[in-house]
């Protein structure tokens, strides 16, 4: 039964889910390193972004690359515009304050999403040039889901240059070490957290794509999920730490599909539950994560 | 060129500023003593905007800095090197330098001060790949200085950049920092160090409970009696 096509094929599955979860963990852990702001708000920048994108290929019929880059873009300006609205007033208050403020930004964006477009989920059709498989042998793999692996992996090298390499990523890198001994460089650390807002939404956005490409399905609430276990994929690499979400992404997408793929069927039900308890067996034997460092001097 | 009037700063409801007046003129080093608790570092905190005084006026070469983000008034050449280092232990050497530098845009500059960094402290020069974390107490209080020069100073801030440091490597930061005054560079320097501030300064001001309680020339400070007693060991 466990024949090496099947494990191939399970390969694929977990490399796509652990892209995805990859993806919105990165937004996830570089708000939070800059702003200890756990941004509960970000999975749904998937949904809005997966909402876009079906306007764009059923509306306006746009080509599928459009339909995704287009959302990416807009979805970056709204996690601006939601930064400059809801959180920079906050900026200096108890950092609980902000947590707050996401949790209620995200139930603005549920509800409005409910209310606009009502909860029922839509179908999203991509071109069939996406579906189509391509055969290794006896394994064949969806078009999409060879997609889906290699953008999140030209995204992540694209992230990973432009944090070591740019002044701005220097300065970012910087602002999650320490945010005051940064501005006393010159550094403008309003101008840092717009850049790393428009990146962080921006990637959670087209993860959203992704996603409702992948599964087809549109509604309010879609981000929720991932957008927990992109969280629980952060810590599991140490939040705070670029390197690690990717790294907690890629984990948590191979546990839960190797979970289910080898488990007894009556326990694939337990998914969640096994995904949770890999986070606490984690954090009891490293509690910064795998790659966190812990705190240092935050004063 | 630096003038603070009657400034009060508060830590939520601690008045740690009791109205601190001082002044520094271009070219001179004045020093800023006084013991544990002071607020020697809550005044430079202040000045670089990092706090926000209450009450009270602090003035640059005539512009209020009180009116600037922290960012700006570095780019004002008001450049704050904090108690502790607090260099960014994770990112390499010249990684900490350029970060420095990175809101000027006079790039042969930029490349002249950092040939001047490594010339006035070469080991940095050596470990410029290095992660900043890995360097001894004495190279980060050279590397937190040295990413002060990137940030081209006009008036620097240097909040007790012996402490903790080995005799030796404290001759040689003191060294430095008369260089650094006779290049130009106007230097109000913080310091529990009592003795050594007051061999290179110009002149004093000693606080104590966030109050200046005596000023006056460095050499005329370190004969006052009161000022022996308390911070120079009798
Ligand atoms: N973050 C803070 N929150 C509350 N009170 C503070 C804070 N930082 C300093 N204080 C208080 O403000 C006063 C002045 O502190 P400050 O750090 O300016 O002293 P200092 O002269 O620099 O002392 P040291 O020589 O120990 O560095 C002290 O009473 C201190 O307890
Ligand atoms: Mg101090």
């Amino acid at each position: 039964m466990f024949t090496p096509t099947y494990l191939a094929q399970q390969l694929i599955n977990a490399l796509n889910l652990g892209s995805l979860y990859a993806l919105v963990a990165i937004g996830l852990t570089m708000v939070y390193g800059i702003l200890r702001l756990i941004n509960f708000a970000h999975g749904d920048m998937m949904t809005l972004g997966a909402y876009l994108a079906l306007a764009g290929i059923s509306a306006l019929v746009l080509p599928a690359w459009a339909a995704l880059v287009l959302p990416m873009l807009v979805i970056a300006l709204v996690g601006v515009l939601i930064e400059r609205l809801a959180y920079r007033p906050l900026r200096g208050a108890p950092e609980v304050a902000m947590l707050i403020t996401s949790l209620a930004v995200s139930s603005l964006i549920q509800n409005g999403a409910t209310m606009l477009l009502t909860a029922q989920p839509r179908p999203l059709r991509v071109p069939s040039a996406l579906t189509q498989r391509i055969a290794f042998g006896d394994l064949s793999i969806a078009v999409m889901d060879l997609g889906i692996i290699a953008l999140a992996a030209v995204l992540m090298v694209a992230l990973g240059v432009f944090v070591k390499r740019t002044t701005i990523g220097i300065a970012m890198r910087a602002c999650s070490e320490n945010l005051r001994a940064a501005q006393l460089m010159g550094v403008d650390v309003n101008r840092v957290i717009v850049v790393a807002f428009a990146i962080s939404a921006g990637l959670a956005g087209a993860a959203g794509v992704l996603w409702s490409s992948k599964f087809g399905l549109v509604d309010p609430f879609m981000g929720f999920v991932p957008g927990l276990k992109a969280f629980v994929a952060a810590v599991i690499g140490g939040i705070g730490s670029i390197p690690g979400a990717m790294l907690g992404g890629y984990l948590l997408g191979f546990a839960e599909v190797f979970f289910v793929a080898f488990a007894p069927p009556e326990l694939s039900g337990y998914r969640d539950a096994f995904v949770f308890a890999l986070l606490l067996i984690v954090l009891l034997v490293r509690p910064a994560g795998l790659l966190g460092r812990g705190e240092v001097n935050r004063a | 060129m630096l003038v603070l009037d009657n400034v009060h700063t508060y830590y939520g409801r601690i008045h740690a500023l009791k109205g601190v007046s001082l002044s520094v003129e271009r070219g001179e080093i004045v020093a800023l003593i006084g013991g544990n608790g002071a607020g020697k570092t809550t005044t430079l905190l202040t000045i670089s905007g990092l706090l926000r005084p209450k009450q009270g006026s602090i003035t640059f070469e005539g512009q209020a800095l009180t009116q600037h983000a922290p960012h700006q008034i570095v780019r004002l050449g008001v450049v704050h090197c904090p108690e502790g280092r607090q260099i960014f232990g994770r990112l390499s050497v010249l990684e900490n330098l350029r970060l420095a530098a990175m809101h000027r845009r006079d790039g042969q500059a930029v490349r002249r001060d950092l040939e001047r960094v490594y010339a006035l402290f070469p080991v940095l020069a050596q470990r410029r790949n290095q992660a900043a974390g890995t360097l001894s107490g004495g190279e980060q209080q050279m590397l937190a200085i040295g990413r002060a020069i990137m940030s081209q100073p006009r008036l620097l801030l240097l909040d007790e950049p012996s402490l903790g440091l080995a005799p030796l490597i404290v001759e040689s930061i003191f060294k430095v920092i008369a260089t650094l005054r006779d290049e130009g560079v106007t230097i109000l320097l913080v310091e529990q160090n009592a003795y050594q501030a007051l061999q290179v300064a110009d002149r004093a001001y000693v606080l104590e409970t966030g109050r200046v309680i005596l000023q006056g020339p460095a050499r005329a400070l370190a004969e006052d009696p009161a000022v022996k007693a308390a911070y120079l060991g009798g």
